[in-house]
């Protein structure tokens, strides 16, 4: 389709913008931002039209020497969900972008365009140069806009810890590149897939693109710089990262499961399953411990991006025992919650900057009450917090739940007890993920916006303007959608494996779970109807007992109030604290957690009363202190055993060379 | 030939062995003349023409007559300036290049045994290792010079008699590298002259960050 490379060709118009002088920096905005929204429109109806009307051959083909473009169904359904979420972001970024009129908006808006053109030219590469070259431009560019209010230390480092950590990553995936293009044809994706790479290189090369995919999807040890990436970038910014981007890493490690590696070694699968399904559940847990919006929204990806590729090692596993046609559950489940989490987390993204643009604060702490001043953007929050708690009518569950079907059929279709076993713990893993994500999104969404204000930063709180609303507007009705009607995406996504060379499946439509004759999809008229029924019975006694009450209070000396607060007011002080919210969680798991607390008296004239005290509660990653910081030790000791001979002396520097000279003399000598 | 070489290495010998600033130069200016008899020895055997003539005469004015002279006008300027040490790194210089002269011996018979040049090989390899000794052992940055610009007479002299004259543009390259390398460096030890009142390398550790 000509549209996608017109669309490279306006995102880089939209990139121009950088240039623009800088007393029309406004309009350059302006214009950069439509630029966005257009292409990502285009790549979005093209990449669909091919999806819905499948057609055999690709979605594009082109090459330019030794560069070329290859979009297969794999690479369309990932050019969706980058098109749309780029869409729907750059309509927000119109106006969310204005704030940092004054703030190199030119150059944000141009690396916008760029960075949206770079995720599609990895989607789009057909070789591996043209993966990598495109990969690392994504790499740099979010870098640079991470770094974007570099003014503030914490921003610097965040950004450098992440391009440090992301060309780790980048490292990995050119030495699993390396390996599988030197034992094929040439290094096109077409002809790697036929490589002859066996053994102990192929599980080499396994882990090297697991290694580098995982970490740009912020698995569990590997997702050191994603809490910090976040808070970081601008809230846009922060959408299409948490969005897209880590969607990609899925992309690409797909890319390399379904025709690189093949999916024949059983414990490549399980490797991936169990790193997911822990990120899942460790990523949720640091997410319910945080204050910081962003922080938690991006721990919470930590925790969807483990679901997906649990899913995803599920489907591995199921297809390395030769369950071929159940295993697109797995896979399908993958791609559905990619899809759906790529709109729920961006959406969550763009209301906590519309909060954070509002009240100036990301401490949720300090909020509380927003749904009086800015109802919009609560409602979308809402619609957004239900969905990463997966709850029915939102697109969350329809993927949760997908998930849950696949191991479920794993475990139905395995039939060996130890397999039963890991489905078991599976299970345990994800329950207690689901569990923990709804008390995250219900601690987010109460301490934020329902209550009272807890300190004055709220009282200027003030509604959205138009574009940021119908930006998190469009997401939100495009969740309900997808989770009043499943059926479209989910049928739309199966068609995607049926075009997968390494999947066989006969007739993806009619794939029937465990021979019940149910397809494997929740069906909401039916949750429908229960909770009509219970929201009927709930109704019905509130009313009779309300009106009850009502008949005995007329005429009488009884005052009605809040229920159980005994006669005072109350005030803000007497909420659930956000900190005091997630206590029980804190204590459950405290062995995992190992939180720091430190209480200091700042006066104590008595033990009961006229004292004040400064509490503070840390939660340290437990990998940042297991993992990262010995290694980072070890980097200091190696560096201070080098620097003996290092010492800076440019004698020293000359005597080793004449040392090296004459060795090399003596050598060549005796020789 | 021969002569040239017993000459060239007692010139060496006797770099390793100088202090004074002043008779160091003179010494250099002395190794680059024997530099340049051999030029003209060479050239005059092998080629014709203002070829045979050009690399000698470039050494002669270069090496003998421009860098020694403006050298020398530096150490003029510099008072009291000696390098201070104790005779055993004088010693220490001695033997290396004592050693150095039987490693390019060693070296020539095992791996050209037979070849023409032997003595002049042999030499140039205690010219250049011989240099670089001086660079890393003696601190006065003058001495440094003298030792950089002994290497460098020590590549030149091998690259002549291994190519029999090298093409003219990459002749007059060297020279020009060679000048502006020792035009930087005088100015460089001057700056240095005027900054720290000294010429001594190893204060420049306090520079460091």
């Amino acid at each position: 389709m000509d549209f996608l490379l017109i669309s490279l060709l306006i995102y880089l118009l939209g990139t121009l913008t950088i240039v623009f002088p800088k007393r029309i920096e406004l309009a350059a905005h302006y214009l950069g931002m439509l630029c966005a929204v257009l292409a990502s429109g285009m790549v979005a109806y093209s990449s669909l039209n091919y999806l819905m009307n499948p057609v055999d051959g690709w979605l594009l083909e082109a090459s330019w020497g030794s560069y070329s473009l290859q979009a297969d169904a794999w690479s369309a359904a990932f050019l969706l969900l980058t098109g749309a979420a780029g869409a729907m972001t750059s309509i927000y970024a119109i106006d969310y972008g204005k704030s940092y009129k004054g703030n190199r908006i030119r150059l944000l808006s141009g690396l916008w365009n760029l960075f949206l053109l770079s995720i599609v030219a990895v989607l789009l590469s057909g070789d591996a140069f043209t993966f990598i070259v495109a990969w690392e431009l994504m790499a740099l560019v979010s870098f640079l806009l991470v770094n974007h209010e570099a003014g503030k230390k914490k921003t610097v480092s965040a950004a450098y810890q992440y391009m440090v950590m992301t060309h780790i990553g980048t490292a990995a995936i050119m030495v699993a590149f390396f390996l599988i293009g030197s034992s094929s044809g040439s290094f096109s994706f077409g002809d790697m897939a036929n490589n002859e790479l066996s053994g102990f290189m192929k599980n080499v090369a396994f882990i090297c693109a697991f290694l580098g995919f995982a970490l740009k999807s912020g698995l569990m040890p590997l997702h050191i710089w994603l809490p910090n990436a976040h808070p970081a970038a601008p809230s846009h910014v922060s959408a299409l990262m948490s969005g897209v981007m880590l969607k990609v890493a899925l992309y690409g490690f797909g890319r390399f499961a379904f025709q690189f590696i093949g999916m024949d070694i059983f414990w490549h699968g399980l490797i991936v399953m169990l790193v997911g399904l822990v990120s899942a559940f460790l990523g949720v847990l640091y997410a319910t411990m945080e204050v910081d919006m962003k922080r938690i929204l991006a721990y919470s990806s930590v925790e969807n991006m483990g679901i997906i590729f649990a899913a995803f090692g599920c489907g591995m596993v199921m297809y390395s025992m030769n369950m071929t046609v159940v295993c697109v559950v797995a896979f399908t489940a993958a791609l559905v919650h990619a899809f759906s989490h790529s709109l729920m987390k961006g959406l969550l993204f763009m209301s906590a900057g519309a909060v954070m643009h509002s009240v100036g604060s990301k401490n949720i702490e300090l909020m509380g009450g927003l749904i009086k001043k800015m109802p919009y953007t609560a409602l979308f929050t809402l619609i957004g917090s239900m969905a990463l708690s997966s709850l029915p009518f939102t697109s969350g569950l329809v993927g949760e739940w997908l998930t849950l079907q696949s191991f479920a059929t794993l475990a139905q279709q395995a039939g060996t007890p130890e397999l039963r076993l890991l489905v078991i713990f599976a299970f345990i893993m994800l329950g207690l993920t689901g569990a923990t994500a709804l008390g995250c999104f219900v601690r987010l969404y109460g301490t934020a916006f329902l209550g009272r204000a807890r300190t004055n930063i709220v009282d200027k709180a003030h509604e959205m303007p138009v574009f940021m609303l119908l930006g998190m507007g469009l997401e939100a009705v495009l969740i309900v959608a997808i989770g009043l009607m499943p059926d479209a995406l989910v049928n739309m996504v199966q068609q995607v494996f049926a075009g997968i060379a390494a999947v066989s499946i006969g007739t993806p439509l009619g794939l029937i779970w465990g021979g019940s004759g149910r397809y494997a999809l929740y069906s909401p008229g039916i949750i429908f109807a229960v909770f009509a029924l219970i929201a009927l019975f709930v109704f019905v006694a509130v009313y009779r007992s309300v009106s009850f009450a009502g008949k005995e209070s007329t005429g009488s000396l009884v005052r009605r109030d809040v229920t159980w607060n005994c006669g005072t007011i109350p005030t803000s002080r007497q909420q659930y604290s956000a900190t005091g919210f997630s206590k029980p969680l804190r204590r459950a798991f405290d062995g995992i957690l190992s939180p720091r607390r430190s209480l200091t008296y700042l006066r104590k004239e008595h033990a009961y009363y006229g004292r004040k005290l400064k509490y503070e509660l840390e939660i340290p990653d437990i990998f940042n202190d297991r993992l990262y910081k010995p290694i980072q030790q070890l980097m200091i000791n190696s560096s201070s055993a080098f620097h003996k001979i290092q010492e800076g002396s440019v004698r020293l520097y000359i005597g080793y060379t004449m040392v090296a000279m004459i060795v090399v003399l003596i050598w060549g000598v005796l020789l | 030939m021969e002569y040239l070489v017993v000459f060239l290495v007692l010139v060496v010998f006797l770099q390793t062995r100088i202090t004074n600033l002043q008779r160091a130069v003179i010494c250099l200016a002395s190794q680059s003349f024997i530099i340049a008899i051999a030029c003209f020895v060479l050239g005059l055997s092998s080629g014709n023409g203002i070829h045979a003539l050009l690399p000698g005469v470039l050494t002669l004015v270069v090496k003998v007559l421009f860098i020694p002279g403006a050298i020398y006008r530096l150490v003029g300027k510099l008072k009291n300036e000696r390098e201070i040490l104790s005779a055993s790194n004088v010693n220490y210089s001695t033997t290396a290049a004592a050693l150095f002269l039987v490693l390019g011996y060693v070296i020539v018979e095992r791996l050209l045994p037979g070849s023409a040049g032997r003595d002049i090989i042999a030499a140039s390899i205690l010219m250049i290792m011989t240099g670089l000794s001086l660079m890393v052992l003696r601190k006065r940055a003058i001495i440094q010079i003298v030792g950089l610009i002994t290497l460098e007479n020590g590549i030149y002299l091998l690259g002549l008699l291994m190519t029999e004259g090298l093409p003219l543009v990459v002749e007059l390259g060297v020279f020009l590298d060679v000048l502006i390398a020792v035009v930087v460096l005088v100015i460089l030890t001057s700056r240095m002259r005027l900054s720290f009142m000294t010429t001594d390398t190893s204060v420049m550790k306090k520079l460091k960050g």
